[in-house]
């Protein structure tokens, strides 16, 4: 069994999948705009990566839903639109506080809520924490790893950022707001290297057990 | 003159749709999805906007078309890293490793119509945190017009050069109509409109 990511074509994605610091971590990259089933035949984990055409995700969703219907590890990160393609996904955009680090006496919003999953084993909290664009409201008995609270102007009632379903299909969907493969690979936000550097061995591992 | 060609992704574009809302953009500027490229005839169109987001694999399939086009008179805005050769004469980029506030400065090297009364500090800056503008410095084709490089005049951000009849302006950053805000970087917006829809230059 082995660990596929789905290649956008941007130049983030280039420089994150194809990049020397991961590239080894894959053992399939499919490109999006030809993404057929036998491309996932002996995978057992495939990533989607944040900002892929959501046109094109919704366009082939069956391909991907089928994958974790036979028992697949679906992650699915942020700005992909997930709502619109994959069961159980709610979201709720809140608009982007990309300065939250600068205010004073900078706290940031985020709650660590399941802090014995085995994610945090590889990724610690602190590497999960920057903007993010909205919130997600998992199925009832999906496990909420990272949460916000309500908005503070009352926009939304607060959600997940990072959940796991093993409930929605017969495999796993790892659901997520964070769009790491976007800022890691513009060469931004050293955060999200962190997050990488954790978060790629770790579905290395699952996708190898 | 025709209308310029922005090429959507997928994703609504705030930035995209703020230049195409300006008063000296109404009408002057079509959307089409990137995929359709190959049903397009691009001699409908006098400019190319290319995007930071979209797919570099998928242009790279069309250089041939894009190349025609620059021949034949066409401009081609292009945002982001380039890490697929869908431009003549370019090669790939060349990422900034372990940078520091000077290597983020943005450097004027040479006055341009696009960049008037916009200063250094309003592009390196965006509320006091460098790096929005540029990451990543290119090697430009011969005889480019190097107008900005990233901390050192060796390493360039925003070039312009010359392919057939056409011209190329290359921006290796964040989009260029993100730059619509109240300091002077706002200027960009009306004078890349003024540099794209300008029929002498073009010509």
């Amino acid at each position: 069994m082995s660990l596929a990511i789905l290649d956008g074509g941007a130049f983030y994605h280039h420089a994150t999948i194809y990049g020397p610091r991961y590239r080894d971590l894959f053992d399939r990259s499919v490109y999006m705009p030809e993404l057929t089933p036998e491309h996932l035949e002996g995978i057992k984990l495939l990533i989607v990566p944040d900002r892929i055409n959501p046109d094109l995700l919704r366009l082939r969703r069956q391909i991907l839903i089928d994958f974790a219907e036979r028992d697949g590890t679906l992650v699915v990160l942020g700005e992909n639109q997930a709502e619109t393609w994959l069961p159980g996904v709610n979201w709720t955009s809140r608009p982007t506080n990309f300065w939250w680090w600068l205010e004073k006496d900078a706290k940031p919003e985020q709650r660590l809520v399941s802090p014995d999953h085995e994610f945090f084993q590889a990724v610690p909290f602190a590497d999960t924490i920057w903007h993010f664009h909205g919130v997600l409201s998992p199925p009832s008995r999906a496990q909420t790893l990272i949460d916000v609270p309500p908005d503070r102007e009352g926009r939304d009632a607060g959600g997940a950022l990072l959940y796991d379903d093993r409930i929605t299909t017969a495999g796993r969907l790892i659901v997520s707001t964070l769009d790491p493969f976007y800022h890691h690979g513009s060469n931004f936000m050293p955060a999200t290297t962190k997050f990488l550097d954790g978060f790629l061995p770790w579905a290395r591992r699952l996708a190898m057990a | 003159m025709k209308p310029a060609l922005a090429l959507s992704y997928g994703f609504p574009d705030g930035a995209m749709a703020k230049l195409a809302s300006h008063p000296d953009a109404v009408g002057r500027i079509a959307t089409h999805d990137l995929y359709d490229l190959p049903a397009l005839d691009l001699s409908k169109f006098s400019s190319l906007l290319v995007s930071m987001h979209v797919d570099q694999r998928f242009l790279a399939s069309r250089a041939d078309q894009i190349a025609s086009f620059l021949q034949d008179g066409g401009t081609v805005v292009a945002n982001g890293h380039l890490a697929y050769p869908f431009l003549p004469e370019m090669i790939g980029f060349h990422a900034l490793e372990n940078y520091g506030l000077k290597d983020l400065a943005v450097r004027r090297l040479l006055d341009h119509a696009i960049w008037a009364g916009v200063s250094e500090n309003d592009l390196t800056f965006r509320r006091g945190v460098a790096g929005f503008y540029g990451r990543a410095w290119h090697e430009p084709p011969e005889g480019a017009t190097v107008v900005h490089a990233l901390g050192t005049p060796d390493r360039p951000l925003d070039f312009i050069y010359r392919v057939g009849k056409g011209r190329v302006l290359f921006h290796g950053g964040n989009d260029l109509w993100q730059y619509g805000g109240a300091d002077s970087a706002g200027r960009i917006l009306p004078q890349l409109l003024h540099w794209m829809f300008s029929v002498e230059e073009a010509s």
